[in-house]
């Protein structure tokens, strides 16, 4: 059994890294998160550019609408006053 | 072929564009202490619509009020004297509605505080197809073109709303033109 013995010692013996390897893993670990970081950087600006869209309409809608207010205001006022002298006369 | 087309091509936003006259009134603001200017069309009336609050009634009026409507164009001055603007400077705007597409269904003026309010309509066939206004005061002027069907009752209702004071009926009958 010397020979079986020998193999497993062989195979099972602590063998030292190459150089560099620690250095590589660190370097793919460090990329790996950085990805993540760019993906969920991406995601982030996705939501706010979708969140500030939304903000845009709204304030753009709000002001479309203070205008059709104030055009039907300067509108109305002389209708209003011509319909309330015509009926003053009629009456 | 090809500069029929362009002509076409070219024309296209004059046949869009709803207004119907030229509110040329630079002169006007030249002199006025302040000018208020409104130009909406019809996709910007559409989208104004979806932000008004249908429960609100006033907003729901308004809804109602400018689903007709192709364009609205406001040309208001304020003037910090009387007889800063002159009769002549309104001439460039009558002259526009002295086209047979218009006609004058009401006018009111009081010799009294110098206030003078007009609606004129306009039609093709039998449709009315827009509105103008014109209402001046010694130190204000306002001119209105609404492009489209208007209910001009319920526009006239709008007078007492948004901060504009319902006018109470004279006591006496003033001068009708």
């Amino acid at each position: 059994m010397d020979w079986l013995e020998d193999e497993l010692r062989r195979a099972l013996a602590r063998q030292d890294p190459p150089d560099g390897f620690a250095e590589r893993v660190l370097a793919r670990s460090a990329r790996g998160a950085s990805g993540a970081r760019r993906w969920l950087a991406a995601a982030a600006m996705v939501v706010v550019a979708a969140g500030a869209g939304g903000a845009w309409r709204q304030h753009q809608g709000n002001e479309a609408k203070q205008e059709v207010m104030l055009a039907l205001r300067l509108a109305s006022a002389p209708v209003h006053r011509i319909q309330s002298e015509v009926r003053g006369m009629t009456q | 072929m090809k500069s029929l087309l362009v002509a076409c091509l070219a024309a296209l936003p004059l046949l869009a564009a709803p207004q119907q006259f030229h509110l040329n009134l630079d002169s006007v603001a030249a002199k006025a202490s302040e000018h208020v200017d409104v130009s909406l069309n019809a996709s910007t009336l559409q989208f104004a619509a979806k932000f008004l609050d249908a429960s609100d009634p006033d907003e729901a009026k308004v809804k109602k009020l400018i689903a007709g409507i192709e364009g609205i164009y406001v040309r208001h001055f304020e003037f910090k004297s009387a007889g800063a603007w002159s009769q002549a400077d309104l001439e460039p705007i009558r002259a526009q509605l002295r086209g047979p597409e218009w006609s004058k269904i009401v006018g009111v003026t009081s010799s009294e505080d110098g206030e003078n309010a007009e609606v004129w309509l306009r039609t093709a066939g039998n449709k009315s197809v827009g509105v103008a206004i014109i209402a001046t005061e010694p130190k204000e002027m306002t001119v209105v073109n609404i492009a489209g069907t208007i209910d001009l009752e319920a526009l006239s209702e709008l007078g007492g709303h948004f901060g504009v004071p319902k006018v109470k009926p004279p006591d006496k009958p003033q001068k009708e033109e």
